[in-house]
Order: structure tokens, then C-alpha cells, then sequence
């Protein structure tokens, strides 16, 4: 595994050190920081692990074996004892032949060496020599010193790909998470660029919750990325109620300690965020905290943990594709204010504690009640290219007037914040303007037989978004765009209730999906032109 | 008179044991030649051999040869002529072929278990014939 510790200045980069002690080897240990099966040289395997494998997948690990005397490391698997253990000896290999080799003085002879890694300085004499279809592998040209290249190993920063465990100080830093059941499983590793939101029960108690490490802010401070220190972002303390409060300083670590029969500081969510370079090193970690605090009749507290990774210099607005939507990703609304010329975009921030999330274009989400007045604060943001539908049941009175209920109507329909204007592509930027398509309302009453007498209380009772969206670009990628966006209410006559009588009516928003795209056309080059063009003197003695 | 020093061979100064020596050390020679020539062959064949490294190891082996060519020749006519000149510039061309063999047995590319055993016997046989050498001269000279 390569060495890692403190950053280094953009140093060239080296392949990992060589392993050359048998003992340490292992060719079946592909699980990081996890017990690989049948794999009796695995150092993350404990002895209850040994007691259950079947064979060995690697019985003996050796160096080159044409040498006279070399060490061996051998694996067996003991069935005889009771629980079956693992055997590990080394022992000193002995070659028969009598051309084995007994010594040597060169060097290389017996392990790969490292082949030089291309920079921006030796690119060319590399490219001079392995650039043609054979070269021939003369080990003067190696670069001489190998031992000073892997002296410098240690220094390096490490460079994460997409997915990789994130490497903390003694192993990977972990983000909780359920597993099989709601328990929390400590073993979920935080991958690179990898967001997680996770949620998992763990099982607390007033008596030890000062010696958890689990529910301590301590731990999750502790675990720090190698290189770079975790700070503390915010704290927001959870009342026993329910109510959150944002604590003004947030540098002092509060640790669990018993207060009044109750636990206080127990950690109920964390939320990484991850800065990184555009080379994939990891500058700064920062970690946001929710504590709370648990009663004696509290056996189990559900926690939250969350992980999102922004680029150094950039706003962490997500974006809901690049360029085209991607389907199942939220669809980006914003409104233009009063005197702006540009829509002003309503972000929602990264943290998990903010409840703008629900500032976009959000749709009515049924409850399990079906009480429309019950369910006003319960809304779900619409996603792209999913159809939903939903509803609840409004119990009118003959008491109710008018302009009130169609005010709670619209508000229940809309929401508190409904947007002018949709962006048409998954990253359209606030400055452009005409990168957004204004959200078209219509109103459709629903009354099939004109009545003259009927009461001029129209109620709305159905909002209706089709959203109309297109194929954009070329025939192998076609990227999603959103052409026009139309919110229909549905009114409906209000009649007049004899008085103690209610009815009930069912109030549903829908939203659609239509894809408008014109078929494609193809696009041919235009026809080669010639273009001969004579010189000036061709006709020299005529013109 | 003629009858008498054929026949009594204290005025025969020559070393018998001395020119048995010489004799098969020639014959091993030969042998040890060919089997570190067929040995370096199989080594270049076999492992990573570059040429830095192989030149001076054919070199080391040719030289040698000679060396030991006119070592012989040298030896063996300085003991049967009972002059200690050529005798003793085979001593001392003895010490080359010595640093020769040590190199071959612990300083070469590649040492096989086969190239110490040949050597080992090479190395004794140097000494013996060392041994012998100086005995001869010593009676020589008196």
C-alpha cells in the first residue's frame, strides 16, 4: 500500500514502494481495512475469521525460486483443533538444483525495477525512447538511483480517483450507516467525490453515553484526513422537542456528560464537506454538527450522517446536469425580483440543516391521512422525467367563505414560494437569461353547463404542470431541455351548503412529463467547392 | 656411471608429483573453461544478462584461459629444465589466476552452487600446485 503523510509541493509521481518481505506480502488481500475469504495471509482477518475458512487460496508465498536459499512464507489452515486456526511458519527454502543461484552482484537481477515517471522535464528523452513500436529494455538508461526515488515516496500527497477510501491517520474515515437492518454499522467507507446522506438507529443508554465514542463530537473530529485538520463548521443544539437552535460559537467541543438524568451533547448527525483540488488531493475538511440529548427512557437515538465534496474555488450549487437534465434530478426554479434584470436563483445550500430545500419547484405530497390541511408543510420537490401525482381530501363547512379557502387552496397547491421561471438546461447560471423559460399559467374552470344562477365562487381543486422538454444537440448525446413549463389550476363552483352539512373534496396536483422532440434531422457537410484559382501572368503574352 | 644416475634418483631434481599436478590441472582446466563458458551462455540465456555486465565476465574467462595456458607451459618447463626462472614466473602468475578464480567464485554476475564447487576445486588445486612449486624451487636453487 503507498506511503502517505504531509503534502509536498506538486513532486513528480512514483509508482508504490516495492514489498519485498515475504511475511508482509499478500496477494489475496483485495478488501481494504476488510477480512478477504480464504485469505490466510490477510492481516485484517481475526482469529474468529480463521475459524471459518475452508482452505487456503494462498498456501505459500516465496521470492524468486531459482535461488539456492530463500525464506517462504507458508499458510495452512489447522482443521484438527477445535475452533479450526491458522497455521503460519517461515522457513528457509532450500533450491536442489545445482544451478541455483547462489549470489549476486547485480542488483535488478531478481525484482522489477520501477520504470521512470513521465514530467513535464524528462517527457521527451521517454517519448525519444519507448515512443516507437519496440525498444529494447537497456538498464544502463534506468534511472540509477531507485533508492532516492522511493526516499521520496514518503512525502508524497495522495492523489484520490473517483470512489477511492478517503485515508485517514489509521485507517479510512467511515461514515456510519445501516447495513442490513436500521443498526448503524461502522464499516462504511466515504468514497471520493462519492455525496452520502445516511440514516442509522444506534442503540444509546444515559449510563454510558459519556464513554460512547459514537455519539461524541471528539470521534468524529478525531478521525482526521490525513494532512489536513477537521474543523468544526457549526453546531446546532436539538432541544428534547424537537426545536433547533444554531450555537454562536462553534470552536469549543462539547463532549456527552450526564446533566439532570439527562445525556446532553450526544451527537445526532454530522455533515462532512470536503474541499479538493482539481488534482484530486483533499485542502480541507470541515465537519457540522446537530447535538441533542436523550432522557433515561431512551434506549435508541437515530442518527444522520452526511458527506458532499466541493472544488476549491467554486459555490456548491449542485447542478442537475451538464447541460442536459438527467433524469430523476430536481428541476431548478427561480423568480426574478424586482428590479433585477436577471432571475435570482434560489440556491439551496449544502447543509443539511437548511429547509430551503423545498424553495424549488415543489408538488403537493400526499400524506397517509389525506387531510389537505393536515399536510401543508409536506411537499416534495419535482424531479425530472417522473410523473407524480398527488392529492388529499379538503372536508369543507357550511361555515367556510370564500376568498379564504380559495386562499388556502392555492397556497396548498403552489406551496409558499411557487417560481417564475424554470431553467431549461441542468446547469443554466442566474446571468443568463435566456437560458430560463418563464412558467406559463392558465385557468381552466371546470363547469360543463353554464349555469347563470350558479355562485361566483370558483375554487381551485387541481393544479396541473406539464412540463414540455426536448432532445437538444447531437443524434449520440442528446441532452435534455426544458422548451415550456405550463401550471393549469382547475376551478371548480363552490355550492352553497345548507348549514351543519360538509362535504369533502378531493383537491390533486400532477405532474407531466412530454417530450417534444422533433425528429432528427440529418446534417450533411456542404458539397466541396473547387477552388482553382489561375495565376495572374497565366496568359502572360496574350494579356 | 650413466647406469648409476639413471638409476639413483637423487640427482633428479625435476618434481614427479609436480608435473602430475600440472598435468591434470591442464585437463580440468579445459573442462572448467568449457563449463563456465556453457554456464555463462545458459545465465544470459536464462536471466537478465545485459551486456554491461556480460562483456567483462567473457572477457575475465578468456583472459584467464590464457593466463593459465602460459602458466602451465612456464611451470612445466621451468620443472623438468630444473631452472627456477620460468618456475617462479609461474608462481607468480599463479597469484593472477588466483584473484581470477576468487572473482569467478564470489565477484561474477551470477554465482551458481555449480560455479563455487568448480571453483572450490580450482582453488585448491592452485594452492597445492603453489605448494608444490616453491619445494621445487627451494630445491632448485640449493
Amino acid at each position: 500500500t503507498p506511503d502517505t503523510s504531509a503534502a509536498a509541493p506538486a513532486p513528480p509521481r512514483r509508482g508504490p514502494a516495492p514489498v519485498t518481505d515475504v511475511a508482509k506480502l499478500c496477494v489475496c488481500d483485495l478488501l481494504v481495512a476488510q477480512c478477504d475469504v480464504n485469505c490466510c495471509c490477510d492481516p485484517d482477518c481475526s482469529a474468529a475469521d480463521f475459524s471459518l475458512f475452508t482452505t487456503c487460496s494462498v498456501p505459500i508465498v516465496t521470492g524468486d525460486s531459482r535461488l539456492c536459499s530463500q525464506k517462504a512464507a507458508l499458510y495452512s489452515l489447522d482443521v484438527e483443533a477445535n475452533p479450526p486456526e491458522r497455521v503460519f511458519k517461515l522457513i528457509d527454502q532450500v533450491n536442489p538444483s545445482v544451478f541455483c543461484i547462489h549470489a549476486t552482484n547485480y542488483k535488478k537481477a531478481l525484482s522489477f525495477s520501477s520504470p521512470e515517471m513521465p514530467t513535464s522535464e524528462n517527457f521527451d528523452q521517454l517519448l525519444k525512447q519507448f515512443g516507437s513500436a519496440a525498444f529494447s529494455a537497456e538498464p544502463g538508461s534506468w534511472n540509477k538511483d531507485i533508492d532516492a526515488q522511493n526516499a521520496s515516496d514518503a512525502n508524497e500527497t495522495y492523489r484520490y480517483e473517483y470512489g477511492a477510501p478517503i485515508q485517514t491517520v489509521d485507517a479510512f474515515l467511515r461514515l456510519p450507516s445501516p447495513v442490513v437492518s436500521s443498526w448503524c454499522s461502522d464499516a462504511n467507507p466515504a468514497g471520493f467525490l462519492v455525496n452520502q446522506a445516511t440514516k442509522c438507529t444506534r442503540s444509546v443508554s444515559v449510563e454510558k453515553c459519556s464513554n460512547m465514542q459514537a455519539v461524541s463530537m471528539l470521534f468524529y473530529v478525531n478521525s482526521s484526513i490525513l494532512a489536513v485538520n477537521t474543523t468544526v463548521q457549526s453546531i446546532v443544539v436539538q432541544s428534547l422537542n424537537g426545536t433547533r437552535t444554531l450555537l454562536n460559537g462553534s470552536d469549543v467541543l462539547r463532549l456527552p456528560v450526564i446533566l439532570d438524568e439527562l445525556c446532553i451533547n450526544i451527537v445526532l448527525g454530522v455533515s462532512y464537506h470536503i474541499t479538493y483540488t482539481g488534482a484530486g488531493e483533499i485542502i480541507a475538511a470541515a465537519a457540522s454538527f446537530v447535538l441533542g440529548a436523550i432522557n433515561k427512557e431512551a434506549l435508541s437515538i437515530q442518527q444522520s450522517f452526511e458527506i458532499s465534496f466541493t472544488q476549491v474555488n467554486t459555490e456548491p450549487v449542485p447542478l442537475s446536469g451538464n447541460p442536459g437534465y438527467v433524469v430523476g434530478l430536481p428541476i431548478r426554479a427561480g423568480f426574478r425580483p424586482q428590479g433585477y434584470p436577471f432571475p435570482v436563483e434560489i440556491s439551496f445550500a449544502a447543509f443539511f440543516l437548511s429547509t430551503n430545500k423545498y424553495s424549488q419547484l415543489t408538488i403537493l405530497q400526499s400524506t397517509s391521512n389525506q387531510d389537505c390541511l393536515a399536510a401543508q408543510e409536506a411537499r416534495t420537490p419535482i424531479l425530472f422525467g417522473y410523473n407524480m401525482i398527488s392529492g388529499c381530501k379538503l372536508r369543507i363547512t357550511a361555515a367556510m367563505k370564500c376568498q379564504p379557502l380559495t386562499q388556502t387552496l392555492l397556497d396548498l397547491l403552489k406551496g409558499q414560494s411557487f417560481p417564475e421561471y424554470v431553467a431549461s438546461f441542468g446547469n443554466s447560471q442566474a446571468q443568463d437569461v435566456l437560458d430560463w423559460v418563464p412558467i406559463t399559467h392558465l385557468h381552466v374552470s371546470e363547469q360543463r353547463i353554464y349555469n347563470a344562477f350558479q355562485s361566483s365562487c370558483q375554487i381551485p381543486v387541481s393544479l396541473e404542470i406539464e412540463v414540455k422538454w426536448t432532445k437538444y444537440g447531437s443524434l449520440v448525446n442528446p441532452q435534455a431541455r426544458i422548451v415550456n413549463v405550463t401550471a393549469a389550476i382547475t376551478t371548480t363552483p363552490l355550492k352553497q351548503l345548507p348549514s351543519g352539512r360538509e362535504r369533502t373534496i378531493p383537491v390533486t396536483s400532477s405532474v407531466v412529463f412530454t417530450d417534444i422532440s422533433s425528429p432528427a434531422e440529418p446534417g450533411y457537410k456542404a458539397w466541396p467547392t473547387i477552388n482553382a484559382k489561375l495565376p495572374f501572368d497565366f496568359f502572360y503574352p496574350f494579356v | 656411471l650413466l647406469l648409476r644416475e639413471i638409476l639413483n634418483n637423487s640427482y633428479q631434481l625435476s618434481s614427479v608429483p609436480l608435473q602430475i599436478l600440472f598435468h591434470v590441472n591442464g585437463i580440468y582446466y579445459t573442462f572448467y573453461f568449457l563449463a563456465t563458458l556453457a554456464m555463462i551462455v545458459y545465465k544470459s540465456e536464462v536471466f537478465s544478462y545485459p551486456d554491461d555486465f556480460l562483456a567483462p565476465d567473457l572477457a575475465l574467462l578468456f583472459i584467464m584461459a590464457i593466463l593459465e595456458a602460459l602458466r602451465l607451459y612456464w611451470g612445466s618447463k621451468g620443472n623438468l629444465t630444473e631452472e627456477e626462472a620460468p618456475l617462479g614466473l609461474s608462481l607468480a602468475m599463479t597469484v593472477g589466476s588466483v584473484i581470477l578464480s576468487v572473482y569467478f567464485l564470489v565477484w561474477q554476475t551470477y554465482v551458481l552452487k555449480a560455479d563455487v564447487i568448480i571453483n572450490a576445486i580450482l582453488l585448491f588445486t592452485y594452492g597445492l600446485e603453489s605448494v608444490l612449486k616453491v619445494i621445487a624451487i627451494a630445491a632448485f636453487v640449493s
